[in-house]
Parts: structure tokens; C-alpha cells; sequence
């Protein structure tokens, strides 16, 4: 039996901007089993992003239904959708958005601390390979290093979902592939529901579903039998 | 949440200028707050208590001739207590030096302690037999006597030896002056003796006494008992009948502490205010650039009070330890600061209490108004979106500033200008901020050289302006107008007329005062009257001209008939018009016609002393004259000015350095927190080739624009603080006017100036280490 644990209806998302009604999202339907990789592709513009904070819980849709576990989540007020966030989805950004003031080990302990999480924050520096960077000040790393934070961040709450905003947009090459690496090694390990939003459609080799999106649609999605590992792909 | 804290501790490390910028204001405000209000709770508690302990009386009663037998029959009447008959005469206190004039007031006491105004003796015994005599202790300070010591008396004509038994302090004399004419204390030259009851009554040939003191059960019954007393004792010839609050020392006393509790609640609350609108704008600014930060916390599951209440925390620290230190270190400094009231009031059993509870309501209301403003400062925690704090922030649409359209003066700025000028008016309240406490400073400085300067314009005015005579002669009680030939026989003069100072009780409908009235000649020379528009008034034939804090205190005005009583026995209340209202910095007056004076309240051809000017030593000359109890000078009144014009001087330097950290801490804040946000608008202008000191020469021309509004708006401010202080200040002692001029303008802006310069000379500190070049690459939230 099928473990669902994001069920996506007909979500649609619309903006006012002006006079003007933009379309961000139609009819978006599809569901997330637990544990597997997804990757969420599409040019710029095509509502990925959009996707992305509604099932985040940062933003609500316009219509249609966002279940998690079973239970509806596009309904929930503000004070629930924070709840949700804080114990269910862990966020991986673009641009890292550390805590500059925080080094790299308390970045990761300020959301174990929010959440009460048991994880052990060594541990998942160590995952993430940065045991002998800990502590180091946002400031003092590189980018690569910066989204391993991130990430290492986003898994110490030990969230159901972790959820990655082009990940690897602001990185070179090889970093964008050892951060690839590095939340597929989370995914095996924490057994998370990984989700990435890419523009980059080599990355979508690695994952178990790809689902495609162009001007707020789905226009296809792929099952993939066999990932491949990261370290095999190129761009 | 200890690694939210560990963020808002490094938070504070890292705006440590700004941090302490805030603190320092809120420290200077709860400093002014603590010491001044403790200084005037140690000053109240301890006057109380001394009142308590040694009995002070609540009516004073000066009279021709009161029979010892008034004690016991006052002392069955209604409302009071006790009552105690004594005498006082006014003596010649002889020393060395035969030019020397000093008056000592001889008040007789108990053999034993006095059941009213008791002595609290500092040194010696308080035993009186024959000759010897208890000496206040101001006096005996100022003029080095000892117990043990004797001491000369000149009484109706004859030198009479005392020895001093004891020093002690009164609480008739806490604010030691001679009269409310005199001003000032001048304890070398005015001092009290007690002395025995039946010994002085011996040597001064007086059969009855001549003041009483009581004690009432009911205080808010006065009025009422002080009437009753007045009927009573009219046949005694009542001079006068004053309460508690209208006796000279304790009046003195209860407005000084009055005024400090005025200072103590308003000043503090500008630097508050301004502590708090900074504290404000440093907050809502501190939001906008952890815009990303703040959508992060929100999208790991912080609420929006867990975040508000983050940012709150800076606020508290803020307010918490500013409230602490400022309450602490004006705590500390109340005991010095009171001691320094000391130098003037004499308080023997002077506590300096620790007042707790003022600590506690100085760190709550430090951290209310911290809160309250902080939180004003990140409201707008509440409105960011997460999911849209993640894109860079859609610039503001970039209108046209108001100057850009009148195309004439804009076209004749430079580049650098065009940019400040924009700067100007895209961050208005930022700037309103900075000319409001450039505003304020000037307001203040401007207020602190007044105030100076009035203080001495008074004197100066009074003495030499207003009053014109050399010398005044007081006399033992009324004499023969003929009196003044036998002083003219004495010495060499250029004018000399009579003059009568004698109290009058005046009423007008509800109000009513007792005051001094003076007599004078109608064409005298003494005195320069003018009224409130600066014309020259004359004493008229028939009428009388009030102070203008007389006629202010009695409601009345030019062409009002007022009522006249002078208590002297017999002597029936009588309606005077009022002729005129005038200016008189000093003291609080009437002044009338001698002859007109004499008709109607006194007996022809009589005064009670003398105006001289003369180029003889007249105190030398006048020295062995008989009946002749003071004499005054213009000299001795400007020592005594000098003296207290170093109180003055302090005051002025704590308000100069409390004002100028004002408007230098807010501009220096300020333009860090401009150098913190714009830092990649300045390396932008580092890449097209501006130097270090074309950057900073742009935030001083943004900065001076904004100081150059302030001290123009600070002036009017500075007007107002003046008359603010006039109304506040003005008391029976001092009446203070006057106008702001240019030289009390030029330094207060000069002092502005200078403290606007020393800040921006510390921001350019912050910008020469700034790494403009960092700031480019640099993406960190």
C-alpha cells in the first residue's frame, strides 16, 4: 500500500496585481508518497516557487486542497500553518539565509531548540560534512559550505518534508553537486521526503519522481525506475 | 531560546555604538530623574523630620508688646496646642574691625530646651545661665567661633560680653537670611544668639516680648485659627501673623525642593522620549534589513510573538540597564548633590536614604517606554510574508524630490548635492529626528546661557538699576524724620532720604499676601520704577505701585482698589488704588509715598531707616550711632551673589554637557545606522572613484542641513524654555523675566556647533574602517 504523504487537488493560485488578475497556479494536482525524491522542474515563472510556499505552509492557495498526512492543510489559520512548519517541513534556500550572527553549529541548534528536537547536532554536521566547520561564522564559508548549513539546519528538526528552493542555483558545478549528494545521502539516511525545485533539468536524473511545470501547469510527470546518483550527473 | 539570545546579544555587540547611544540618554535622563528627585525626598524627609523633632511652629506672631501672662490664656483657645512667648531684638555684633556692620537677631529662650523650635545642639551644652548663649551654627562657621568663645553684643547703645555655651542649629533658620529683602544668606554677616529669657529681658529693658510661636492640632484649620489669634492679639499691636509656609526659611526651603521635583519630573521625560523615538527608528530599521532573517525564523515555525518578542528583548536590555545604571549612578551622586544644598540650607540630621523603590520605578518606567517604543519599532515583524521576505525587497518607486521641481535651483546643484537633498526627502523622519534633537540642544544651550546671564542681570539690575542707593540704614523700630540731620552731621553725602520697609497684609477679594511695603520719597533717587512696557512710573502722591509678582499673587491691576492693613494697633484696613504695576526682578514689593504712607496707616514724620549715597566709609562713621541695627551695602550684596553664583556655574556645566550628549548622541546614532544601511550605496560610489572623504563630506552636508534646521527651530524652542522657566521658576524671591538676546543665542549655538562636529568627526572613524569592497560581495542575511 501506497504511503501518501502530500496530496495536491486542483491547486490553483492567483495574484492582483493592479487591475490585472495573474495566474501562478491551475489545477496543480499530484501526490508525494513518503520517503522519495522529487524534483520540481520548470523555467522561471512557471509557479514552481508558488508550489513550493503553499505546501511550505508560507503561503495559502486560492483554491483547490493541500493534505498532509491525510489531513487538510489549506484550510489551517495562520497560528496552525506555523505549527506546521515548525514541526513538519524543513526549508532549504537559494541563497542560504544563515543567521549571520549565529555560527554554522548554532544555526543548526536554533531550530533544534525551536522544535525540541532530540537530533544530534554533531551528528548531522558530521552528515553533512562539516564536523571541523561548526564553528565557523556564515561570513567566514563558502557558499557550498553555507547551503551544507542549510541543509544541516533544515534536517535537525527531523521534518516529515524538506523542502529546497533551487538548491544548488548559486553554486558552481561541483558544490552544486556535493550538496545534491549530500541531501540525497539525507533523504537515504533520515528517510525525509525530499522535494527540490530546479530550473536545472539534469538534476531531475537523480530524482524518483520528476514533475514537470510550465505557466502555473503541470505538464507532465515522470516516474523514474532508476535514479541515478548524483556524482553521475552533468551540466 | 538560547540561541535567539546568543543572536541578540552578538546583535547588540555588533550596534554597540547605537546600543550605547540609547543607554547613554536613557543613563542621562534616570541619572536627572534619581538624583534630583532623592536629592529633594532626602531634602523633605529630613526637613520634616527635623520639624518633628524639634517642634517647628505653625504660626509666627510678631507683635509691639505681648505680657507673659498670653501664653496660658492662648494656649486654652481653639485649635491650639501650645504657644510660647519670647523675645527678639536685632544687636550690633561687635568685632575687631570698626567697619564692620553685622547684625545678630538676640531671640530668648528657656533656661532649659524650649517647648517650641527646639535647638538641636551640635557642640556644647544647652545650659544658659547669665551671660552665656547659644550661637547658630552657620555663624559661628562663617565666622570661626568656638564654644568657649565670647562674643560681643552692641544692645540699646551698650556692649554687653557673652559666652558661648553651645553651637546650635534652629529650624527657623534652616535658609539662614536676615529678611525676604536680603535674598541670600550671608551667615558671616547675620547671624542668631540665644540667650536666656530673664537675662536678655534684663539687659535689653524690656518688659514684655514681642514674638509668639504656636503649635496648632489642626493645620488645615490656619486661616481660621490665624484670624481668631489676630482679633485676639490686636490689642498688643500684631505686627504680623504668618504660618508655617509663609515663614521666610521654611518658604525658601519648600520651593527650592518644589522647583528640584519640577526638574526631576520633566527633564527626564525629554530624555526619555527621545531615548525611546530613537530606540524606535533603530528597531523598525533593524527589521527592514533582517526583512530575509526574519521570513527564515517565520518559515522554521517561529510565531510572530515569539519573533516580536526577540526584538522586544533589545528594547528591554536597553531600558533594563539603562534604568539600572541611570538610577544607580543618580543615587550614588544624590548624597553629593544634596550635599551640595547643604552649602546653603542647614539641616543637621541630614539622612541620604537609599529610596528603592525609586530604582524599581526607575527600570519599569525606563522599560516601558522602551517596550512601548521598541515595539513601535518592529510592528512590522507582523506584516512580513515569509515566502516574499526570500526576494530581494521591490525597490521604493523613485519619485521626484519637492526641490527637483523648481527646475532653477535644481539645476544649480552639484551631483553630491542632488544626492543629499534626495536623501533628505526620501528618509524624512530619520532626518526630523536628527533636526528635532539639534532642536532641542540649541533650546536647551540657549536656556542654560539665560539662565546664567538672567541670573546675573537680576542682580546687577536689581541693585544697581533698579535700587540706586549705596547704603540702607535699618533702624531699632520708627524714629523721629528728624533723625536724618543727626546722620547727616556723621558723614559727607551726595543724597540721603528717609524710608519706611514695614509689613502690610493686602487683600483683594480672595487673595491676600503679606509683603514688605515701602515708603519712599515721591521724588525719590533711590529708585528706577518702570512697568511691564518699560515706562518710567513715579511714586504717586496717593496709591500704591505693586511688584509685578505682588500684583499677580493679589490678581490685581492698574486702577484696582485694594485693601491696606498694617498692623499696627489700632490702625483700621483701608482701600488704596493700585497706580501701577511694576518690574522688579527681585523680592516682592509695594511702594508708596512716605507721606501718603504715614497719613494713612502710621504717624506723620516717622522712619524706620535711610537710603545714602556717599563716597564715606559710612559703616565706619555710622558705627556707634544709636538705634541703628543694620547696615547694608551694595558691595556686600554682589559678594553674596558671588558666592552663590558657584552653584550656579555647576548647574550650567551639568546642563551644557547633559544637553550637548543630546543632540551628539542622536547624530552620531543616527548617521551609524545611515553608514550601516547604505553601505552599498557608498561602495557603489567607492567603484565610480569617490574617495573615503567625498562619502563622508556627503553624509556631513545631509547632516548639516538637517543641524542647520534644528538650531533655526531650536531657537523659537529656546524662547519658549525661557518663558517656560519664567512662569515654573518665578517665586516671591525671584521674579524672572527677560527677553533672548544675541548673547545668549551666539554661544548656545556656538556650544551646539561644536558638539554637532565632535559627533560627525567620530562617525568619520566608522567610515574610514568600513570594507566597502566586502560589502559588494557579501549576501548574508
Amino acid at each position: 500500500m501506497r504511503d501518501i504523504v502530500l496530496r495536491i487537488e486542483n491547486l490553483s493560485k492567483y495574484y492582483q496585481m493592479g487591475e490585472v488578475r495573474v495566474k501562478a497556479l491551475e489545477n496543480v494536482s499530484f501526490e508525494v508518497e513518503k520517503g522519495e525524491f522529487i524534483v520540481i522542474l520548470g523555467p522561471s515563472g512557471s509557479g514552481k516557487s508558488t508550489l513550493l510556499n503553499i505546501i511550505g505552509g508560507m503561503d495559502t492557495p486560492s483554491g483547490g486542497n493541500v493534505y498532509f498526512d491525510g489531513e487538510l492543510i489549506s484550510n489551517y489559520s495562520d497560528r496552525e500553518l506555523t505549527m506546521y512548519r515548525r514541526y513538519k517541513i524543513g526549508f532549504v534556500f537559494q541563497f542560504y539565509n544563515l543567521m549571520a550572527t549565529l555560527t554554522a553549529k548554532e544555526n543548526v541548534e536554533l531550530v533544534a531548540e525551536i522544535t525540541g528536537s532530540k537530533v544530534n547536532v554533531e551528528e548531522v554536521m558530521e552528515a553533512v560534512g562539516l564536523g571541523d566547520r561548526s564553528d565557523h561564522f556564515p561570513s567566514q564559508m563558502s557558499g557550498g559550505e553555507q547551503q551544507r548549513v542549510a541543509i544541516a539546519r533544515a534536517v535537525a528538526k527531523n521534518p516529515d518534508i524538506l523542502l529546497c528552493d533551487e538548491p544548488t542555483g548559486a553554486l558552481d558545478f561541483e558544490t552544486g553537486i556535493s550538496i545534491l549528494k549530500v541531501l540525497k545521502d539525507v533523504n537515504v539516511k533520515y528517510k525525509n521526503t525530499v522535494i527540490v525545485i530546479t530550473h536545472n533539468s539534469p538534476i531531475a536524473q537523480m530524482a524518483d519522481k520528476v514533475i514537470k511545470m510550465r505557466s502555473g501547469n503541470i505538464t507532465e510527470i515522470i516516474i523514474n525506475e532508476n535514479p541515478i546518483e548524483p556524482e553521475g550527473i552533468e551540466w | 531560546m538560547k540561541k535567539l539570545n546568543k543572536r541578540l546579544l552578538r546583535m547588540i555587540k555588533n550596534t554597540k555604538g547605537q546600543f550605547f547611544a540609547v543607554l547613554s540618554i536613557i543613563i542621562t535622563g534616570l541619572f536627572i530623574f534619581t538624583a534630583v528627585n532623592n536629592s529633594a525626598m532626602n531634602l523633605r524627609d529630613s526637613l520634616n523630620s527635623y520639624y518633628s523633632i524639634t517642634n517647628f511652629a505653625d504660626i509666627f506672631v510678631t507683635a509691639a508688646g505681648i505680657p507673659e501672662s498670653i501664653e496660658r490664656e492662648i494656649e486654652g483657645r481653639e485649635n491650639i496646642r501650645e504657644a510660647d512667648v519670647r523675645l527678639s531684638i536685632d544687636t550690633r555684633f561687635i568685632t575687631d574691625n570698626e567697619d564692620e556692620r553685622i547684625t545678630v537677631k538676640a531671640v530668648s529662650v528657656d533656661g532649659k530646651e524650649s517647648k517650641i523650635n527646639k535647638l538641636f545642639i551640635k557642640e556644647g551644652r544647652y545650659s544658659l545661665t547669665g551671660n552665656e548663649v547659644i550661637l547658630i551654627d552657620q555663624f559661628a562657621v562663617a565666622r570661626e567661633i568656638n564654644v568657649g568663645d565670647e562674643i560681643r553684643l552692641s544692645l540699646n547703645g551698650r556692649e554687653h560680653k557673652f559666652k558661648v555655651s553651645a553651637i546650635a542649629s534652629s529650624p527657623e533658620y534652616v535658609y539662614l537670611m536676615e529678611s525676604e529683602q536680603v535674598l541670600l544668606p550671608d551667615p558671616g554677616n547675620f547671624g542668631v544668639v540665644f540667650i536666656e529669657e530673664d537675662y536678655l529681658r534684663k539687659i535689653s529693658g524690656s518688659r514684655y516680648f514681642n514674638e509668639i510661636v504656636l503649635t496648632v492640632n489642626n493645620y488645615e484649620q490656619i486661616n481660621k485659627t490665624k484670624d481668631q489669634l489676630e482679633d485676639f492679639l490686636k490689642k498688643y499691636g500684631v505686627v504680623r501673623v504668618l504660618d508655617r509656609n509663609e515663614q521666610l526659611s521654611n518658604s525658601v526651603m519648600q520651593e527650592e525642593i518644589g522647583g528640584l521635583e519640577t526638574v526631576s519630573r520633566s527633564i527626564p521625560i525629554v530624555f526619555l522620549l527621545f531615548a525611546g523615538i530613537m530606540l524606535a527608528n533603530m528597531l523598525s530599521r533593524t527589521v527592514k534589513r533582517d526583512r530575509t532573517s526574519i521570513g527564515v525564523l517565520k518559515a522554521m515555525g517561529l510565531t510572530d510573538n515569539e519573533i516580536i518578542i526577540h526584538y522586544l528583548k533589545y528594547a528591554a536590555s536597553v531600558g533594563i540597564l539603562g534604568g539600572l545604571l541611570g538610577s544607580i549612578i543618580g543615587t550614588a551622586t544624590s548624597g553629593a548633590m544634596t550635599g551640595l544644598y547643604l552649602e546653603f540650607f542647614n539641616i543637621p540630621m541630614l539622612r541620604v536614604k537609599i529610596y528603592y523603590q525609586r530604582i524599581i520605578v526607575s527600570v519599569l518606567l525606563s522599560l516601558i517606554f522602551c517596550v512601548g517604543a521598541g515595539f513601535w519599532g518592529v510592528r512590522s515583524i507582523i506584516r512580513i510574508n515569509p515566502a516574499e521576505s526570500m526576494k530581494p525587497e521591490v525597490p521604493k518607486s523613485g519619485k521626484r524630490v519637492f526641490l527637483e521641481n523648481i527646475q532653477f535651483l535644481w539645476d544649480r546643484f552639484t551631483f553630491s548635492w542632488r544626492m543629499v537633498w534626495r536623501n533628505i526627502f526620501r528618509e524624512k523622519r530619520k532626518f526630523i529626528l536628527i533636526a528635532a534633537a539639534v532642536a532641542i540642544t540649541t533650546g536647551l544651550m540657549m536656556m542654560t546661557m539665560w539662565m546664567n546671564e538672567i541670573m546675573d542681570v537680576m542682580f546687577v539690575k536689581h541693585y544697581t538699576d533698579f535700587m540706586k542707593m549705596e547704603y540702607n540704614i535699618g533702624f531699632n523700630g520708627f524714629q523721629d524724620k528728624r533723625v536724618i540731620n543727626e546722620i547727616k552731621e556723621y558723614i559727607n553725602y551726595s543724597d540721603m532720604e528717609g524710608r519706611i520697609e514695614f509689613p502690610f497684609e493686602i487683600k483683594n477679594g480672595r487673595n491676600s499676601k503679606i509683603v514688605t511695603v515701602i515708603g519712599i520719597e515721591e521724588d525719590t533717587v533711590f529708585y528706577d520704577f518702570h512697568d511691564l512696557e518699560g515706562n518710567r512710573l513715579k511714586i504717586p502722591k496717593d496709591g500704591i505701585l505693586l511688584s509685578s509678582n505682588l500684583a499677580e499673587a493679589l490678581k490685581a491691576s492698574k486702577g484696582d482698589k485694594i485693601i491696606l492693613k498694617s498692623y499696627v494697633p489700632d490702625s483700621e484696613e483701608k482701600y488704596v488704588t493700585v497706580a501701577g504695576v511694576l518690574v522688579q526682578s527681585l523680592g516682592i514689593n509695594g511702594y508708596m509715598d512716605i507721606d501718603y504712607m504715614n497719613r494713612e496707616f502710621l504717624h506723620k514724620g516717622i522712619i524706620n531707616g535711610v537710603y545714602i549715597n556717599s563716597k564715606d566709609d559710612v559703616k565706619a562713621k555710622l558705627n556707634d550711632v544709636k538705634n541703628i541695627t543694620s547696615i547694608q551695602t551694595q558691595g556686600d550684596m554682589q559678594k553674596i551673589f558671588e558666592e552663590f553664583s558657584g552653584l550656579i556655574v555647576a548647574y550650567m556645566g551639568f546642563m551644557v554637557i547633559f544637553s550637548g550628549m543630546l543632540g551628539f548622541v542622536i547624530l552620531y546614532s543616527m548617521t551609524l545606522m545611515s553608514i550601516n544601511e547604505r553601505t552599498l550605496e557608498f561602495s557603489s560610489l567607492r567603484v565610480m572613484g569617490f574617495t573615503k572623504q567625498e562619502i563622508f563630506r556627503m553624509l556631513m552636508k545631509e547632516n548639516s542641513v538637517m543641524s542647520l534646521l534644528g538650531i533655526i527651530a531650536g531657537i523659537p524652542l529656546g524662547k519658549w524654555l525661557v518663558n517656560y522657566i519664567g512662569v515654573m521658576f518665578s517665586t516671591d524671591i525671584y521674579t524672572i523675566q527677560g527677553v533672548l538676546t544675541l548673547k545668549e543665542i551666539v554661544p548656545a549655538i556656538i556650544l551646539t556647533i561644536i558638539f554637532i562636529i565632535s559627533a560627525q568627526l567620530m562617525t568619520y572613524v566608522k567610515i574610514h574602517k568600513l570594507d566597502f569592497m566586502q560589502a559588494l560581495k557579501s549576501r548574508i542575511s
